[in-house]
């Protein structure tokens, strides 16, 4: 797996809360990615076990919204995508950016 | 608000549209996937005017559609490579050499079949013989060939290398050769129980 710049964003975004579940406008909205570039890499990561995906459950306050579908990391796709992480030495400006953006929507932890 | 529904009915219908790329068993629940995005982007506060958020929702099925290509061509790519593997250890042992081993085969018998129909129809052919059964017993085992290879093609469960269709054309094609090069590379023979105990070394 070769680590190109928006997958270091999605790994960022997706590391930042191992264990919260994203959904797809959400990731896009976070990582500034289209979703062409998006879902691709998602399916690649899910077919490498990378990433679990799971449909929400129907809550009765969704208001006749769909069930949707949420992404989160698994447990290798935690290790592996810190690993990938560490190995990129400064976080360059696009990734400062979209960490911070985000910002004062959630609290993130440090990156 | 005329334009949101209008807006989430078209983005809907293109990604449907872009979802018909995808292999039948995933199709249904990307497209359930994607259309349930939808709402989240047409009723995002964070876009000010609502024509914007229409255009950000026709914009993420522009990236759908970019999606289903990119997802349905490697799924292609996955199932011929799937494929090949089946090939390779179906039936028959799949060394590169036992390939060149078959097609030489198949080509020393095209020979001999070509070599001895010139020879029944020079030596036997009369110019004036008015049945001239040579010529029809070549023709008539011309056909006779090709009808026993479409109907083998036909009847196979799978072939090699190459479509059904694809085999089908090339012994109609080259009389001889095609249904010859078929018999020897292409056809998987009947089912055979593997044994436990392999041949190869």
């Amino acid at each position: 797996m070769k680590l190109t710049r928006p997958l270091e964003r999605v790994l960022r975004v997706l590391l930042a809360d191992p264990t919260a579940e994203h959904y797809g406008y959400d990731l896009m909205k976070a990582t500034r990615l289209p979703s062409g570039t998006l879902y691709p890499m998602l399916a690649r990561l899910q077919q490498e076990g990378l990433v679990h995906s799971e449909w929400e459950e129907q809550r009765p306050d969704a208001a006749g919204r769909p069930p949707r579908k949420y992404y989160r990391l698994t447990a290798d796709g935690a290790r592996v995508g810190r690993l990938e992480l560490a190995k990129v030495p400064t976080p360059p400006t696009s990734t400062r950016r979209v960490a911070a953006r985000p910002a004062h929507q959630t609290p993130r932890s440090a990156l | 608000m005329s334009a949101a529904p209008r807006g989430q009915r078209t983005a809907e219908w293109l990604i449907s549209a872009a979802c018909r790329r995808l292999p039948a068993d995933v199709r249904a629940e990307r497209c359930r996937e994607w259309t349930a995005e939808l709402p989240a982007i047409l009723t995002d506060e964070s876009i000010r005017s609502s024509s914007q958020r229409t255009l950000r929702a026709l914009a993420f099925c522009v990236g759908i559609s970019k999606t289903t290509r990119q997802l349905s061509r490697s799924w292609r790519a996955s199932s011929r490579r799937a494929r090949t593997a089946q090939w390779r250890s179906g039936g028959l042992p799949g060394r590169p050499s036992d390939l060149a081993v078959r097609l030489a085969r198949g080509l020393v018998v095209w020979l001999v079949v070509v070599a001895s129909a010139i020879a029944l129809l020079v030596t036997q052919l009369r110019p004036q013989d008015p049945h001239a059964w040579p010529l029809l017993l070549v023709v008539a085992l011309g056909i006779g060939f090709d009808g026993f290879c479409v109907f083998d093609i036909a009847r196979a469960a799978d072939v090699r290398y190459l479509r059904k269709w694809a085999w089908v054309v090339i012994c109609l094609a080259q009389c001889p050769l095609g249904g010859i090069l078929y018999l020897s590379i292409g056809r998987v023979g009947p089912a055979r129980p593997v044994p436990p105990t392999d041949t190869r070394p």
